[in-house]
């Protein structure tokens, strides 16, 4: 279209020029007439320029570009006819470390291989799992569907996962920050918050990050031995969870995040405790973030720290005098509450895009006799290879006030190698 | 009595407040069009676009890795209210975008949604791989996604998102259209000044410190000599920074740029080769000269003809 303007315009310029030299004394006067003509020819000129560098410019590009199209359509045409299509992304985890656990010795320790399969069901939910094998055998970890379309700001999860309780208790242990998961979330959790049920998380509608989550489960953790997931039960004997979260930007470079968690079992009967009672397994979480994305966001410091307390009844051995013979003492099994409070404080130095190191100090008291607890130090030094491969260096020392077993206590030191293949995401829970 | 009066009038005042919170944040964006965009440069280019008929915000500040954009819960909020997503695709956002839209709680902006507005499509893309193996470091499947520093593909963007604001808002398609020809238009003038001003760049050997600078390099006619990692997103062993330094004496490359990485080891490059080192962002917006799509570009150009002259 430029072009054929321009073209006019020369045509129409060399009209009015061949007009002047053939009949100078016509119109305007000789000088104003050169003038106007350089001027108007300076004009086309410059036009004429800008046509032919634009011409030049879009030859280029379309040689360039077929070019390129060829091959990305090959690329294109190469994927859409793999048998493998419409199957669900699919990662492998490897999690395998050296353990030395003081006197107890050391071990290879093939910590897990975690399968992670996810894809979408339909427009309206989708749904992931992480299958994991472990010298224990083979578990489905997590298998659940989410909702992706609910109005009103909902999210309804449905099956086996890991529930909104706290913040490391929903990560997959090879995901933490350091080696081992701390002690106080085994202990008081019962290890992730493993749990089959429901739950539907709500974002409240406001200028910042809030999110409130409310679940019903068997049971929550994945070592939890209290309860079992097999047998059916009355409304009571579920356990419910209430969560809110949040998070504010300090700066661009700093945040805080803060969350409170309840998980409330209105009926929980021990073997020995016919009488059962409610269990009431609270939490807060606190992580500090300082991410300067201005130089590198490889570089950082994370504060993180949650703590649990735990109410429950549990049932205990006491001598009472024979009814009969008071003289004779015998062994009777009680229920009685226990509240123990616990939990795990970190601070990580992310050095560069290649280094981390940290230091854990953990409390875990033991729930049914609260008066007995671990305490452990841990400093770590963490070396990514890349994104997917990572080596974690971490030394322990667990001081007990009670007589812990060989593996539990004194000085331990850990060589962890985390490797990813193929698609594997947790998402935005254990971001 | 009065306790009890008074508790029940707190939680009133609680839920009124509540209440007027919710209805306040639904209001002030009522009347226009909330768009987020991934990065600072699209949501000028859309802003252009969509002119008083848009609101727009960008998620990224434009000074991070393009790769390494914090997952911050503040993102959630904004696109939770969001009528439009206009991103880069490729993969560029994909370490940190699927995590948020998973919580926003907003379909209209999911993937193949109609506010999803992918400005890739019809871009001419380079550096497709053709073996697609981890081995060969942090892949972008579909091509390098850094389009954006390359102008004239940036018109091409320009239509998207003008394609994409009118599938959503059709109504409006009269206002888009004449603003896009407008900016176009502009971009056109732009790229003529900067053909011009660019022609020291032709021929200039570079090295890049991750694969972000290809488009502008092949608009300008820049040589590409290598690249500080030694695979895309790998970082470099010492083997391989013996080999680059090398091939920068051999090759007598000019420049090396870099982003959001760390300075050390371009400057222990340049200290044993003497190349001249320019840290450029591109993602655009970091600053206040790159606060539009063609302050960014023409800052761009700016700064590598001083790095060269």
């Amino acid at each position: 279209m430029d072009l054929c303007q321009t073209r006019l315009q020369t045509t129409s310029a060399l009209f009015v020029l061949c007009l002047v030299i053939l009949f100078p004394r016509v119109g305007l006067s000789q000088e104003d007439a050169t003038q106007a003509l350089r001027k108007q020819l300076g004009e086309i000129q410059n036009q004429l320029k800008n046509a032919l560098d634009r011409i030049d410019q879009l030859e280029k590009e379309k040689s360039s570009s077929s070019t390129r199209l060829g091959q990305v359509e090959k690329s294109v045409q190469a994927v859409q006819s793999a048998p493998s299509i419409l199957n669900p992304a699919i990662g492998l985890v490897l999690d395998a470390s050296f353990d030395h656990l003081g006197k107890a010795g050391s071990t290879f320790n093939f910590r897990t291989a975690e399968l992670g399969l996810a894809a979408s069901i339909d427009p309206y939910a989708r749904m992931y799992s992480f299958i994991t094998g472990s010298n224990n055998g083979v578990e489905v970890e997590e298998a659940a569907a989410i909702t992706t379309s609910l109005p009103w700001n909902l999210t309804a999860k449905g099956g086996r996962f890991f529930a909104d309780f706290g913040r490391f208790p929903k990560y997959h242990p090879h995901e933490l920050p350091f080696v081992n998961q701390p002690l106080s979330i085994q202990r008081m959790v019962g290890g992730e918050s493993q749990a089959d049920g429901a739950e539907v998380n709500y974002l409240f509608p406001t200028p910042f990050f809030l999110r409130a989550t409310f679940g019903g489960y068997n049971k929550i953790g994945a070592d939890n031995e209290q309860v079992d997931n097999l047998t059916p039960r009355s409304g009571s004997r579920f356990t419910y969870l209430g969560r809110l979260n949040t998070y504010f930007d300090l700066t661009d470079n700093q945040s805080i995040e803060l969350g409170t968690s309840l998980a409330y079992t209105p009926s929980v009967r021990l073997q020995g405790d016919a009488s059962g009672g409610d269990r009431i397994l609270g939490g807060v979480d606190l992580t500090y973030r300082y991410q300067p994305l201005a130089s590198t966001v490889y570089q950082g410091f994370t504060w993180g720290s949650e703590f649990y307390n735990n109410s429950q009844r549990f049932p205990f051995d006491i001598e009472v005098p024979n009814e009969d013979d008071p003289s004779i003492l015998e062994t009777q099994t009680v229920g009685k509450r226990r509240r123990s409070y616990g939990g795990y404080s970190y601070a990580e130095l992310k050095l560069n895009k290649n280094w981390a190191t940290g230091f854990l100090f953990d409390y875990a008291p033991i729930v049914d006799n609260p008066s007995q607890r671990t305490l452990s130090y841990s400093p770590y030094v963490t070396w990514y290879l890349s994104e997917f491969n990572r080596l974690r260096f971490q030394y322990s020392y667990l001081k007990n006030n009670f007589s812990a077993d060989k593996a539990e206590k004194g000085n331990q030191f850990f060589v962890q190698w985390t490797t990813v293949i193929g698609a594997h995401t947790h998402g935005f829970l254990t971001r | 009595m009065k306790m009890k009066l008074l508790r029940s009038k707190n939680w009133k005042v609680f839920f009124i407040s509540l209440a007027m919170v919710w209805l306040q944040t639904g209001l002030v964006f009522a009347q226009q069009i909330r768009a987020v965009a991934t990065w600072p440069a699209l949501a000028d280019i859309t802003r252009q676009i969509g002119k008083e008929l848009v609101n727009v915000e960008s998620l990224a500040s434009g000074v991070e890795d393009a790769h390494g954009v914090p997952v911050k819960p503040s993102f959630v909020p904004r696109l939770n209210r969001a009528d439009v997503l206009i991103l880069i695709g490729l993969n560029d956002e994909h370490s940190w975008l699927p995590a948020l839209l998973e919580v926003a709680n907003n379909s209209k902006i999911l993937p193949g949604r109609p506010g999803y507005i992918d400005c890739s499509l019809g871009i001419s893309v380079l550096e497709v791989p053709i073996r697609m193996d981890r081995a060969e470091g942090d892949l972008h499947p579909n091509g390098n996604p850094h389009y954006l520093l390359d102008p004239v593909r940036a018109k091409i963007v320009a239509q998207n998102i003008a394609n994409g604001l009118t599938r959503n808002f059709p109504q409006h398609q009269q206002a888009f259209d004449k603003n896009l020809k407008a900016y176009v238009a502009e971009l056109d003038n732009w790229i003529v000044r900067w053909e011009k001003a660019a022609a020291p760049l032709r021929g200039v050997k570079f090295v890049e410190y991750h694969p972000e600078w290809i488009y502008l390099a092949d608009r300008f006619g820049m040589k590409l000599v290598g690249s500080v990692e030694l695979k895309p997103g790998i970082e470099p062993t010492p083997n391989h920074i013996v080999e680059l330094v090398q091939q920068i004496k051999q090759e007598k490359a000019q420049l090396l740029i870099y982003g959001a990485q760390n300075p050390r080891l371009p400057q222990q490059i340049a200290s044993e080769t003497g190349i001249k080192v320019v840290r450029l962002y591109s993602g655009g917006g970091s600053q206040s000269e790159t606060d539009t799509y063609i302050k960014w570009i023409d800052y761009t150009v700016r700064t590598l003809l001083q790095s060269v002259s």
